[in-house]
């Protein structure tokens, strides 16, 4: 099988801590749900994610060199 | 505008079912006649124009609320439906609320457990914001896969659901021949009930004794069994089917009447229908089924008086008339005891009136006509689709202050202008408030009248009497005009008005315009603007609206006038500018970089703001070829005419579409051919630096500028194409048509090597398909050498090829294939292959591959086609159109589907891109929050910050030296208190050893 996080155009997912979270909703004063969403069965995110947790996502941009985004695993 | 309420701000909807005690209590009236009005004109009382429901007759006045015509809404009243009915619009749910739950308990069927995980299921996609309907169907479907009731332990059915309001239950009964199938089986005969193969199955005869011994049956129940007098019960009926391997069963279909449905919807206990996603304190799903029908008021379905006197009524009053009278006939048939047959008939012609009365384009129905044939419209058709009442009237309405004609050009207005024809200007208004200042000004427009043009059309006076302006009462009425008086006012010179051209793709297909007003008739542009509006003159109509207030004006001026436009946010750079003969005059003005004497100059810039040239660029002179005669005399180079446009201190280098370098230094054009990668629409650089270094109104003023003097020129020049500029010497086509023959001979080279089987075929190609790739691209050789040897000929002068090479229009391809050869002609990026078979037309022979049998036009435009190329052209050229057919019309729907996903997001204080319900689209607009039209860059130019420091710098500072000490000075230490330092880290230092105490 192909492992698709090793592909160039697959950006880097990451799990996020429940500090660094709560972090990430303050500054946006938001509840996790209103982030995008990404699914559980996504062959990007990293092993072990679980519905409700957070990934970031670090990916080149063409405007910016870096743009983050975090999204809610669901379903 | 109602004056006492004030504005309220709606919190939230809620969509539920109506309970029909509600429809009862808000019912204005019972409906009990269908007759509309009786023979003196008059309303019937209970009837469906009860003067209760409201008044359409002005004058009349309301017997429920009191109000006249226009400001009383109507009132609802009621029918009461002598039988249940089904509502259409709920037919999947209640289908799904059958098989869900249980036919005797009518408890959903589903264990606790099973259902609390659907509850919390449902909580976790209503926070997520997502689609309810996908856990309900998932809660039905595992309720249905049940056999028996979990509660109460019932065998459930399958519900059976026959469009669109019919509802089955599919049970399993005794067959109707059970006594012939059980007398077969005893008799070792084939059943012919369920063997399929008679001949095949085997039975052993079993007397009734052996059967009685087995089943436990007396003989004598099993002899009435047989004579058909005694109907065996479930148990009994399973003990003699296993005894005799038969099956005694047959699936009846059995019909649930809405009265049905509805006594079991009835037992749905509420914390059910939660499970279901319904909200049970305001929805009962017996409330799917009618009993009361609300009656619209009479203002939602008017009858109008015909010329002949005649009433004719409204579609919607013509279909109550229909469900009124068979209610009616259904009750009388009921009470006087008609038989079951009939009462259903009638119940299924109610239900049929009832359906189409909601809904009259339902599969499956008839749909409800009216006497002429034409469909009517009912409850559903007002709201749905492009004409109805969300799209048609809600979303999009006719306006008022607006107008529509032909456009046309008018190279003497600004581009910020619109030439507004004196009938549209007077006949639309703008308010203008008397005081004293005006008063004068409104006074002359009264006096005017309606007519004369910058008159008046109304007036209205403090007291809210709006009087109209009429040529006889003009003169009069201007004299009692006083501050404090509204005169709405012709358009005049100056006035803001917003201009549209459809479709409106982009932002900039709404701008607003000054007017001017002009005779005739058309709406006059700057041909600068053709290119936002995407318009042409060849017969476009545009929109012109007129704003009604203050706020509306200023925001148009500021934010929608068309200078403010200039740079598209589509790609961050100018979308106006030069376009077409601008761009061919500028070309003839910089190109060879002509003299001019000052008769010349002068003209040239007689339209722009310049009055004064500067010093000439040199003397004429005899020896000099070009400047053939007048000796001594002063020139200016059309480059330094040129400059004159040019902001002072303008520094830019790039190369112009002709190829060579464009060298401005402080506002001067030293080399280089201004064409349209200089000054045209879609990315000029002129007009994109001007526009984002100095100001939209100096690029405003450029482009103007630049259309005058490049009009200016090309008619100094003169400029005129005709088919001898395209046509090129004999030796020139002699070359072209050896080429082309050279080509011809190829293909046969390629073709004789492929009739051989020696032709290589291509990686991942078929030895076919080698072939057609080879003989394309040899063909498309043929065509580009001919273009080579064509554009040789041509002189520099020619205005094909000046156009072709300053972007004006047109390219070299056009013109090779008007001078050389048209080339190959594709149908679906393939040579035309299609006709016969083996053949594309009968002049050729079967499976002949040569280049003119399939589609390859070795003549040229000018030299004209023969028959069978002109087919083949015309054969592609019909491909063109019907893509550009298709295209436009997918397009449309693609951007009206992408405006919905998209209107509602809003970039937030905090940057992010969210929808209305708070979801963040984008943590940062653009991932980099910044607007494409104040910055612009691309993969090969990037943002130059040095540049842009460096210029901010620049105007910052007088002088090097003031900047020198800015850029040198260091931070100066203050010094407002002893803890400073600790405020920087944080930490308190040495408290309580320092501080001296109070007292």
């Amino acid at each position: 099988m192909v492992d698709v996080t090793d592909h160039e155009l697959v950006p880097e997912h990451e799990i996020l801590d429940e500090e660094v979270l709560e972090e990430v909703l303050g500054e946006y004063d938001i509840d996790r749900t209103d982030l995008p969403k990404i699914k559980r069965l996504d062959p990007a995110i990293p092993d072990g994610a679980e519905v409700g947790d957070v990934v970031k996502v670090t990916r080149d941009s063409r405007t910016t060199d870096r743009a983050v985004v975090y999204r809610l695993v669901v379903e | 505008m109602s004056t006492d309420q004030s504005p309220k701000e709606i919190g939230s909807l809620s969509f539920g079912l109506m309970n029909p005690e509600e429809y009862r209590e808000m019912s204005a009236t019972k409906v009990i006649t269908a007759d509309t009005y009786d023979d003196d004109g008059f309303p019937i009382d209970m009837g469906l124009m009860d003067p209760r429901l409201g008044v359409i007759d002005p004058g009349l006045e309301c017997k429920t609320c009191g109000k006249h015509s226009g400001s009383c809404n109507g009132h609802f009243g009621h029918i009461e439906l002598a039988a249940p009915v089904i509502h259409v619009g709920f037919s999947k749910l209640i289908r799904r609320l059958l098989r869900g739950t249980c036919r005797e308990c009518s408890r959903l069927c589903l264990t606790e457990d099973e259902a609390s995980e659907f509850r919390s299921q449902l909580e976790r996609t209503r926070q997520l914001g997502e689609d309810l309907n996908d856990v309900t169907k998932s809660a039905i479907r595992q309720a249905r896969k049940q056999d028996r009731c979990p509660h109460c332990g019932e065998e459930q059915f399958d519900i059976q659901h026959e469009k669109p309001t019919t509802y089955y239950e599919v049970q399993d009964v005794l067959h109707s021949e059970y006594s012939e199938m059980v007398a077969a089986a005893m008799e070792g005969r084939p059943v012919p009930q369920m063997d399929e193969d008679p001949e095949s199955t085997e039975r052993e005869p079993m007397p009734p004794q052996d059967l009685s011994e087995e089943t436990g049956i007396e003989v004598s129940r099993i002899n009435e069994i047989l004579s058909g007098e005694f109907r065996p019960k479930e148990d009994m009926r399973k003990r003699i089917e296993t005894a005799l391997d038969i099956d005694l069963t047959e699936e009846d279909m059995n019909k649930l009447m809405a009265s049905d449905i509805r006594d079991w919807f009835e037992d749905i206990p509420d914390e059910d229908i939660e499970t279901l996603g319904i909200d049970p304190a305001k929805s009962r799903p017996e409330w799917i089924i009618l009993t009361v029908l609300p009656v619209p008021p009479v203002t939602a379905r008017p009858s109008i008086t015909l010329d002949n006197g005649q009433r004719s009524e409204d579609d919607l009053t013509h279909k109550l008339v229909d469900i009124i009278r068979i209610n009616q006939r259904f009750m009388e048939n009921r009470e006087a005891g008609a038989p079951q047959l009939i009462i259903e008939d009638l119940w299924e012609l109610l239900q049929y009136h009832v359906t189409t009365f909601m809904d009259n384009e339902i599969s499956g129905t008839p749909p409800a006509r009216h006497r002429s044939g034409r469909p009517l419209k009912t409850l559903s058709q007002r709201l749905k689709g492009k004409e109805g009442r969300f799209r048609g009237s809600l979303s999009g309405k006719r306006v008022n202050f607006s107008a529509r004609t032909v456009i046309s050009p008018d190279p003497t207005l600004s581009l910020n202008e619109v030439g507004v024809p004196e009938r549209v200007a007077s006949e639309m208004t703008q308010t203008m408030n008397v005081n004293e200042r005006n008063l004068d000004d409104a006074r002359r427009y009264v006096a005017n009248g309606p007519e004369g043009h910058p008159g008046a059309n109304y007036v209205r006076r403090p007291d809210g009497r709006r009087l109209k302006v009429t040529e006889k009462n003009c003169e009069e009425l201007a004299e009692k005009v006083e501050p404090g008086w509204e005169v709405a006012r012709h358009l005049i010179d100056g006035d803001i008005v917003i201009f549209n051209r459809q479709p409106s793709l982009h932002r900039m297909s709404i701008m607003a315009h000054e007017v001017v007003v002009m005779p005739y008739k058309t709406f006059r542009l700057n041909t600068t603007v053709c290119p936002p509006y995407n318009a042409d003159f060849d017969g476009d109509e545009m929109n012109m609206h007129a704003l009604q207030n203050e706020e509306a004006r200023a925001e148009a001026r500021v934010l929608m006038r068309v200078q403010e436009q200039i740079l598209s946010p589509r790609f961050g750079e100018n979308i106006i500018g030069a376009i077409q003969d601008h761009i061919s005059g500028t070309y003839l003005l910089t190109h060879e970089n002509p003299r001019f004497n000052e008769t010349q100059a002068l003209d040239l810039l007689r339209a722009t703001a310049i009055d004064e040239l500067p010093a000439p660029d040199g003397e004429l002179s005899k020896t000099s070829q070009a400047d053939g005669g007048a000796d001594g005399e002063p020139y200016w180079t059309g480059r330094t005419v040129f400059s004159e446009l040019l902001p002072d201190g303008l520094e830019l280098e790039f190369t112009s579409s002709a190829g060579d370098t464009v060298l401005i230094e402080d506002g001067q054009l030293t080399e280089g051919t201004i064409d349209e990668d200089a000054v045209g629409a879609f990315g000029g650089e002129i007009v994109d630096t001007i526009c984002k270094l100095h100001s939209n109104t100096r690029a405003r003023q450029f482009v103007n500028e630049v259309a005058t003097l490049a009009m200016r020129s090309i008619m100094h020049f003169g400029f005129s194409i005709a088919i001898d500029d395209e046509s090129i010497e004999p030796e020139a086509e002699a070359q072209i048509d050896e080429a082309v023959e050279n080509a011809e001979e190829r293909v046969q080279e390629l073709i004789s090597t492929y009739d051989a089987g020696e032709l290589e075929s291509l990686p991942g190609r078929t030895v076919d398909e080698t072939l057609e790739m080879k003989i394309m691209q040899t063909l498309g050789q043929a065509r580009d050498s001919a273009g080579d040897i064509a554009e040789e000929y041509f002189q520099d002068d020619n205005p094909a090829v000046i156009m072709a090479r300053s972007g004006a229009r047109g390219s070299m391809l056009n013109l090779t294939q008007m001078a050389g050869c048209v080339g190959q002609q594709a149908v679906r990026g393939e040579r035309i292959n299609r006709g016969y078979e083996g053949r594309t037309l009968s002049h050729y022979l079967p499976d002949d591959l040569s280049a003119d049998a399939h589609g390859f036009v070795e003549n040229s435009y000018r030299s004209g086609l023969t028959p069978r190329e002109f087919f083949f052209h015309a054969m592609g050229g019909r491909e063109g159109l019907v893509d550009t057919a298709v295209r436009t019309s997918k397009s449309g729907y693609l951007q009206r589907r992408l405006i919905n996903a998209l209107s509602e997001l809003e970039t937030q204080y905090d940057g992010t891109v969210r929808d209305t319900s708070d979801n963040i689209v984008q943590f940062e607009f653009g991932e980099d929050s910044t607007s494409p039209v104040e910055v612009s860059s691309d993969a090969d130019n990037d943002i130059d910050v040095e540049a842009i420091t460096e210029r901010v710098l620049d105007e910052e500072f007088a002088d090097e030296s003031e900047k020198a000490e800015f850029l040198s000075r260091e931070a100066v230490e203050t010094n407002i208190s002893e803890h400073q330092d600790s405020w920087k880290t944080g930490r308190t230092a040495g408290v309580g050893t320092e501080v001296e105490s109070d007292d």
